[in-house]
């Protein structure tokens, strides 16, 4: 299925960076001297407009990332680094999982994270800051002028090399998606074509956001059981997953649990997702049962702890907690719980629980740590 | 499937249209190479009133029956009340100069009169026939009385009759028989002929010294002198030269060293003549004439090594020898030595400022080749702020190679005695006995002379500057900024050109880092073909 990540800017910013530096590149070595194209003087004449082209496009692609807020995926983390270097060593050709998942608001792994960012605040501003240097003070000037050109040559073309070394290393790696052609079509598009289970959890965490922002909209209402197809609504409309994909059917089993418990600790309400994530067979099962069978021994305190404080008004979001199944075995999932009032009054608590898997519950741990 | 097309149509188009922005692959935004050019200070020729303010074949005086030539200067005096004045103090006259020569704390007399070069060597004692090209009479030793008015010539640069001529080992006296009615009737600003008929001919034949000031650019074509093109502007030196009380611009490096009154391009073409900011910016550290003079001696051919040693080989009879290269130029003299020309050279290139070193005749020699001019200058050289013309720039040069006497044990070069019009007076030219026309020679400058003698290669540098190409023959981005052994600057080093020069290492290290990445990818990508059973992807 298909998931829409990239934007419009992004793409547009990323294909004519391509093409900038491949006029660079070429414009560039020929300067260098190792062929002859467009002519010495006409190469020094692409080069520096197309310098200048790449400085308004940097200047722009800043302005985007940091009111856009897309800056931060490029923070870098040392976390699942070594999982995924391994994922392109051994676990690819084995057919493994990718070890990180590609999700709206964390498009990239932990390895482009690092390698970008490096791009980014490292090689292309040498690059920029040689090449101006290059072709502002390469005579001698009255305040700036350097000695020589030795040493900015000797950088620009190493940086030169580097690029191209990404370029190479890059454009192969794009072939490591879903399918060989699916990263570039992506970038395209703007549409990338996933797997069920990378889409399903790309779709859950994008909803998580969602239902927050909705619950924060409806909470002042009185009547808020509408909560989850609002939400539903919002996500689709914000990811936007093709309708053709039975967006419902998807939400539906990727477990968004929600549940209602009265101030005496007996569940008043739980949807048919709910019932699934907790393996019983209906909802009559847990409708007037003690929410204590929901967890473990051990467990089951910070759940009394968790509602004590929603009881008191407080909002207790993403948690993430393992629950005991009616078997007896465990799952993940998130948990997003708020008052549940009546007139004013604190009746209850009510929330959603988000099915995790365990290479997302893993992301999560070190998100918390 | 239509979005999809749309989405993919935009990204081509957009990206095409970045790359036209860059490439400017639109054919309006090229640059329109005008063949107009703009110049200052300098009136077009065909805006040129050309109005003769006196016609001196009315004038009385100038009737006379001439006795001597010094009657005609006197004549000139008449009228001309002041302007021996002017002349006795200008160089052409006087042939001496005090100048402070770079890295020199004192000042130094140079000047033709007391410098060596590696052509002739220097006029001490051989002066009646150096003289020719002196603006003067008689200056036949040192005796010759450089106060007395009446021994100006005026004529040789003011004849326009083109009949006056210097005869040959008088001491500057013209040739007997000459219409001096004719030819002081006739006088004018100076044209090309005036000033060529000494510097074309300095060093004993045409063009051989500078190479690039030959009796051709008379009458020359564009491709040999845009600026004295007979179908262009059909400049005189003194277009250029400019001249005010016969204070005349312009020195030649060789003999003189301060950098002043010199003539220069940007007095018409200013800072700023191209139509390219990024030409315009080579200026900086560039001479016009690097780029504008690709090549020289273009007309006719120049010389390039002079080699005194073999001098003084007769045939059996005793008689000297002519002999010549297939050019028709000289290759062996008797008088003279060995000699190679050479036409359409390519000059060497030299940092310089505008300044240099002459290695005076009591100076030591300090390494081999002798440098008889040291152009002054450096990368490193960069003047006050590059705003004056001391900052370094890439010159044109000739380089003349010679070999030619000095004295063993003092380590200096000798000034020999060259001519005399008579056997049996020490002159090499009629004795072929160095050490006599050494030990005359040394004696008649006034210096020591051990009594041995060798011979030792010397240099000497002619900054270039006539012989301006047409535009489209100047130079190209390639000439220099190549990798080649051609690369016009493939030996001026010591600074990083782009183009020309390289670190191995990088360049090493990053194609490799290229290959070890295109191989990384081949075995990568080829196991997961292999594997392709196994991968994510097929697995439905
Ligand atoms: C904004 C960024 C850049 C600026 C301002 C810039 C500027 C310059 C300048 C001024 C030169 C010297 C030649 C000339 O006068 O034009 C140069 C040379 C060169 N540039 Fe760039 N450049 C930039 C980016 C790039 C990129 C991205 C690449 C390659 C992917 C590149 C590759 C080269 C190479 C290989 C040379 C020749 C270096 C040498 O041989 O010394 N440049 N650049």
């Amino acid at each position: 299925m298909k998931v829409y990540i990239y934007k419009v800017f992004e793409r547009f910013w990323h294909w004519t960076q391509v093409t900038l530096i491949i006029i660079l590149a070429i414009t560039g070595f020929e300067i260098h001297g190792y062929y002859e194209l467009f002519g010495y003087r006409e190469a020094v004449m692409i080069h520096d407009r197309t310098a200048w082209a790449f400085l308004i496009l940097i200047v722009f692609a800043i302005f985007w990332h940091f009111t856009t807020g897309e800056w931060k995926q490029y923070i870098p983390t040392l976390k699942l680094v070594k999982e995924q270097i391994n994922y392109y060593i051994t676990g690819i050709f084995s057919g493994a999982e990718h070890p990180t998942n590609k999700l709206v608001y964390n498009k990239f792994n932990p390895l482009q994270r690092i390698i970008y960012l490096g791009l980014k605040v490292l090689v292309i501003p040498v690059m920029v800051i040689s090449g101006f240097a290059y072709m502002y003070f390469n005579y001698p000037n009255e305040t700036y002028q350097l000695g020589s050109l030795d040493l900015v040559a000797a950088i620009h073309t190493f940086g030169a090399f580097f690029l191209i070394v990404f370029i190479i290393a890059h454009v192969y790696l794009t072939t490591t998606g879903h399918k060989p052609l699916s990263s570039i079509k992506a970038m395209i598009t703007g549409w990338e074509e996933m797997d069920e289970k990378e889409a399903r959890e790309m779709i859950v965490s994008e909803m998580e956001y969602s239902l927050q922002e909705t619950k924060r909209n409806f909470l002042s209402e009185k009547d808020s059981s509408d909560f989850l197809d609002k939400a539903l609504e919002e996500t689709e409309e914000k990811i936007g997953v093709k309708k053709e994909n039975k967006f419902r059917d998807v939400i539906a089993n990727s477990g968004a649990g929600y549940f209602k418990i009265g101030a005496d600790g007996l569940f008043v309400e739980v949807n048919r997702a709910w019932v699934n994530l907790y393996k019983y067979e209906s909802c009559d099962e847990i409708i007037g049962e003690h929410y204590s069978l929901s967890r473990s021994e051990r467990a089951i305190t910070q759940l009394d702890e968790t509602i004590a404080k929603v009881m008191k008004g407080e909002t207790v979001e993403h948690g993430l907690v393992i629950r005991k199944c009616k078997d007896g075995s465990v799952g993940y999932h998130t948990i997003t719980m708020t008052p549940w009032k009546q007139d004013e009054k604190i009746v209850g608590v009510e929330g959603f629980i988000l099915d995790v898997d365990s290479s997302q519950a893993a992301k999560m741990e070190w998100e918390n740590n | 499937m239509k979005r999809k097309l749309f989405v993919v149509l935009v990204l081509v188009v957009s990206q095409f249209a970045v790359a036209m922005l860059v490439m400017q692959l639109n054919p309006t935004l090229e640059q329109d190479q005008s063949e107009e050019i703009d110049v200052v200070n300098y009136i077009m020729k065909a805006d040129q009133i050309d109005r003769m303010v006196a016609d001196h074949s009315k004038f009385e005086i100038l009737q006379q029956e001439f006795e001597t030539p010094q009657a005609v200067t006197l004549a000139c005096l008449s009228c001309h009340t002041e302007r021996h004045h002017e002349i006795m103090a200008n160089n052409h006259w006087t042939w001496d100069r005090n100048e402070k020569l770079a890295l020199r704390d004192s000042v130094v007399s140079v000047g033709k009169k007391n410098i060596l070069n590696n052509f002739c060597i220097g006029i001490n004692g051989s002066e009646k026939t150096c003289s020719r090209c002196h603006i003067g009479y008689g200056w036949e030793d040192k005796s010759f009385d450089f106060t007395d008015k009446g021994n100006i010539d005026c004529l040789v640069c003011h004849d326009q009759s083109g009949t006056y001529k210097k005869a040959k080992g008088k001491a500057g006296y013209p040739e007997e028989g000459l219409d001096l009615n004719l030819i002081s009737q006739s006088v004018g600003s100076p044209k090309r002929e005036n000033c060529g008929i000494c510097h074309y001919w300095g060093g004993g034949g045409n063009n051989v010294k500078h190479g690039d000031l030959d009796e051709a650019m008379n009458s020359c074509s564009r491709e040999v002198d845009v600026h004295m093109a007979i179908d262009g502007e059909d400049m005189s030196c003194i277009a250029c030269h400019t001249t005010e009380n016969h204070v005349i611009t312009g020195k030649v490096y060789a003999l003189s060293s301060e950098d002043k009154n010199r003539v220069t391009c940007v007095q018409c073409h200013t800072e700023t003549p191209h139509t390219d900011k990024l030409l315009n910016q080579h200026f900086e550290r560039i001479a016009c004439q690097t780029c504008h003079i690709p090549e020289y001696a273009k007309a006719n051919a120049t010389k390039m090594v002079w080699d005194w040693s073999t001098a003084g080989r007769l045939d059996a009879e005793g008689n000297t020898i002519h002999e010549s290269d297939a050019d028709g130029n000289h290759n062996y003299l008797s008088i003279k030595g060995t000699f190679v020309y050479d036409d359409h050279v390519k000059p060497e290139y030299f940092w310089f400022n505008g300044l240099a070193d002459h290695l005076l005749i009591t100076d030591s020699i300090e390494s081999i080749p002798v440098q008889i001019n040291t152009l002054e200058g450096s990368y490193n050289d960069k003047g006050k702020d590059c705003a004056t013309e001391s900052c370094s720039k890439i010159w044109p040069i000739k380089v003349h190679r010679g070999k030619q006497p000095y004295d063993v044990v003092s380590k200096k070069l000798v000034q020999p005695k060259l001519w005399s019009p008579n056997k049996g007076d020490s002159a090499y030219w009629t004795d072929f006995d160095w050490d006599n026309s050494i030990e005359a020679g040394m004696k008649y400058t006034g210096l020591p002379y051990s009594g041995e003698y060798d011979f030792v290669e010397t240099e000497m540098y002619w900054p270039l500057n006539h012989q301006v190409a047409p535009a489209e023959n100047s130079l190209t981005c390639t000439s220099c900024h190549s990798s080649s052994p051609d690369s016009r600057l493939a030996n001026l080093n010591g600074f990083y050109l782009p183009g020309r020069d390289r670190f191995a290492m990088i360049d090493y290290l990053g194609i490799i880092l290229i290959l070890l990445t295109l191989g990384g990818v081949a075995i990568h990508g080829g196991i997961r073909v292999i594997l392709r059973k196994n991968c994510l992807h097929d697995k439905k």
